[in-house]
């Protein structure tokens, strides 16, 4: 196992900001932490990274303990911090080679590693820049590079793509899909859940300081109750009765708004022909229907009852 | 060596605020150790006194003797033998002194007979007794001929006297030697060094330590397999090779000033102590570096540090003029030992042992400071790793 963290318990005076947190990381997926501001996301990437201290847990790398001196672990690491860390005093290429550098000695490769980092975030335009003129997104852009230029074999990401304009976002999440099919196994920290869906193999939704649902994207949508959303317009909404809908099999809620009808279904058969056949009876006129599956914010909505971002 | 390339690329970035402060410093240390004029007795000339000649007694070759005498350690100047004129050039100090030679003076030389002089003179004036002198010695070594050689004829007696009074004693000031006047500037230029290698050490060291210390940074670095021993050892090279260079700099411009005497004994001692002190304000700055923690900061603790000490430890006053609890607290600091270090070095005429075991034992009291400052720091670093 690439990373085995047991019971790790982090406290800043009387917040706890861990509480029993475990987590399994296997070589070669992409793991995504996903989880509302202050969830603890970060705390628990920097005691993996032996970067803080806990009070209570183990954390293990490579099936050795993690710790500050532990140098042959951190060989193997690259680090995306979600604050920039980078030289204001150095130019981006400069920067890239310094944090290159700190893992590769040999010149050759690391120009030509320093040359593929700026080409994965398309910094090609900024190399002599310094990063005091960058835009807040490219400066993202900088730092991410900074942290993958070496080739890591397992590389934690937190939160890298905050203000990053939607297609720079896209190319960096292949860029991550990439370097994963490359071999490198990968920890994606994020509270964006369009993201985790698209690049992650494995979920772990994360909430006050504790994994509260791990696995698949379609393992955790499988775990909650409700299925689809289903959109209906309704032309002649007025015959409708809502307690006679809920009233059919599967049907958790429905709701009404002028004319949009939506109806949250649990998992079931038929249910969208059971709602058709009631409208119908009703004489009432459908004009656009459309069913939504259900997304990761149900799956924490259910399991917190708070959604994922307010 | 990643470590080391940006320290000085950092540096590098900062060279105008610290050229500014060189330039400055350097300006200011150049002026202020110019415009100090060492006192007149290092160098021996005679002075010449503005005298008059008056002669009431016939014209015999011992009187013209005299006269010639006179004037070659004097200037005789003629004024004519008028009471109120010879007032009036006293009172404008046309001379400092008038000689009257009595009627019956050569008569009374030759038989050995006591003869006075009369002199009229501006009061309180040094010269007088240096004329004074010159006349006796004519007149005393004329009387010693006349005493011993009674019949040596007139002529005879006055080119013996030109002949014994022109062995004029070779005047060597025993202060000379190597105690040049750039013994007292350059000891200046050194004191007022400690300054400025101490506000562009703190300036250029925090700068850096600033960046390298900003938590971001910092946990980026540490969690990169660069072990802290090598952090700390291209940190600490980093800091000495920027404080020798800037020490080379601040020295160049002494060697410009003084040239050779920088290679005496005196100019090495100054050179080898502001070396030593160098390092001990390295330390310090090191220290102030990982303390410091915003570059407001780091410009007050500059001007506030650098100054403060050079004050109390007697850069910009005298030590001797400074009070003794100043001094006191003074030795505290490297500052202190340097410049007494400096001002003992430039004072000394000849190193003997004595005064070298004093300088010394000043160079090794700052190497003190150097290191156990630097010790203080390496375990503040270990502890603040510890608790990131
Ligand atoms: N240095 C600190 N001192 C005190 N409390 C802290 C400290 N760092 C984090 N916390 C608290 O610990 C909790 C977890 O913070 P953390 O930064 O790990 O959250 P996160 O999941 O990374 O959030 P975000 O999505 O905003 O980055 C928060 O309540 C936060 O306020
Ligand atoms: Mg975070």
């Amino acid at each position: 196992m690439l990373i085995n963290v047991k019971n790790l318990v982090k406290r800043y005076g009387d917040l706890i900001a861990l509480d029993h947190f475990n987590l399994e990381v296997q070589e070669g997926e992409i793991l995504g932490l996903l989880g509302p501001n202050g969830s603890g996301k970060t705390t628990a990437i920097n005691c993996i990274l032996s970067l803080l201290k806990y009070d209570k847990g183990t954390i293990e790398l490579y099936d050795q303990p993690m710790t500050p001196d532990a140098y042959d672990i951190k060989r193997n690491i690259g680090v995306v911090m979600q604050n920039v860390a980078i030289f204001d005093e150095l130019t981006v290429y400069e920067n890239i080679d310094y944090f290159c550098g700190l893992y590769i000695s040999d010149k050759h490769t690391r120009k030509k590693l320093v040359a593929e980092a700026i080409a994965f975030v398309g910094l090609g335009d900024f190399k002599k820049f310094s990063p005091k003129k960058l835009s807040g997104g490219l400066l993202r852009r900088l730092n991410i590079a900074c942290g993958i230029a070496h080739k890591p074999k397992l590389i934690i990401l937190d939160e890298p793509t905050v203000a990053v304009d939607p297609q720079s976002r896209n190319n960096i999440l292949e860029g991550i899909m990439e370097l994963n099919r490359q071999g490198a196994t990968i920890i994606y920290t994020t509270h964006y859940m369009e993201e985790v869906e698209q690049i992650c193999s494995r979920i772990a939704i994360m909430d006050k300081g504790k994994i509260i649902a791990m696995g698949t994207n379609e393992e955790l949508k499988q775990m909650i109750k409700s299925g689809e959303h289903i959109n209906l317009e309704l032309l002649n909404p007025e015959h409708l009765e809502l307690s006679e809908i809920t009233a059919l099999p599967h049907i958790i809620s429905a709701e009404l708004t002028d004319h949009q009808l939506v109806v949250k279904s649990g998992r079931g058969k038929n249910t969208l022909i059971a709602i058709l056949d009631y409208l119908k009876g009703r004489n009432i006129t459908i004009g656009k229907i459309y069913s939504e599956p259900p997304t990761l914010n149900d799956v924490f909505l259910e399991i917190t009852g708070k959604a994922l971002r307010d | 060596m990643q470590v080391y390339k940006a320290f000085f690329k950092i540096i590098l970035k900062n060279r105008i605020q610290l050229m500014i402060y060189l330039v400055v410093f350097m300006v200011l240390a150049l002026l202020l150790s110019s415009s100090y004029n060492p006192p007149q007795d290092t160098d021996f000339t005679k002075v010449k006194v503005n005298i008059a000649f008056i002669n009431d007694d016939i014209d015999s070759p011992l009187v013209a003797g005299l006269q010639t005498y006179l004037g070659e350690n004097a200037n005789l100047v003629a004024i004519p033998d008028d009471t109120q004129k010879l007032q009036d050039a006293l009172f404008f100090r046309d001379v400092e002194y008038i000689l009257r030679v009595p009627v019956g003076f050569t008569d009374a030389m030759l038989s050995g007979s006591a003869v006075q002089l009369e002199k009229t003179t501006v009061p309180d004036s040094t010269s007088n007794i240096y004329m004074d002198l010159l006349i006796n010695k004519y007149l005393n070594t004329a009387n010693t001929y006349t005493t011993y050689l009674p019949g040596l004829s007139q002529t005879d007696l006055v080119a013996h006297l030109q002949e014994d009074l022109a062995n004029a004693t070779e005047v060597t000031m025993i202060s000379s030697g190597t105690h040049s006047a750039y013994a007292e500037k350059s000891g200046y230029y050194f004191n007022y060094l400690s300054y400025s290698l101490f506000a562009i050490l703190i300036l250029g060291i925090c700068s850096v330590m600033l960046v390298f210390n900003n938590t971001d940074l910092k946990r980026r670095n540490l969690v990169s397999p660069l072990r802290s021993a090598n952090m700390n050892f291209q940190m600490i090279l980093g800091n000495l090779s920027f404080a020798v260079i800037t020490w080379l700099v601040l020295i160049s411009a002494s060697f410009v000033m003084y040239g050779s005497f920088m290679f005496t004994a005196t100019g090495r001692l100054l050179l080898l102590n502001s070396f030593v002190f160098t390092l001990a304000a390295l330390s310090i700055s090191y220290l102030i570096g990982n303390l410091v923690k915003s570059r407001g900061a780091m410009s007050a603790v500059a001007n506030v540090f650098a100054l403060g000490t050079s004050f109390i430890s007697g850069v910009f006053v005298p030590q001797a003029l400074l009070g003794d609890n100043v001094l006191t607290i003074a030795s505290f600091t490297p500052t202190y030992w340097y410049v007494k270090a400096n001002n003992e070095i430039t004072a000394a005429v000849n190193f003997n042992a004595a005064s070298l075991t004093s300088i010394f034992t000043s160079m090794i009291v700052i190497l003190g400071f150097a290191v156990a400052v630097l010790a203080v720091t390496l375990v503040l670093i270990k502890q603040r790793r510890l608790d990131a």
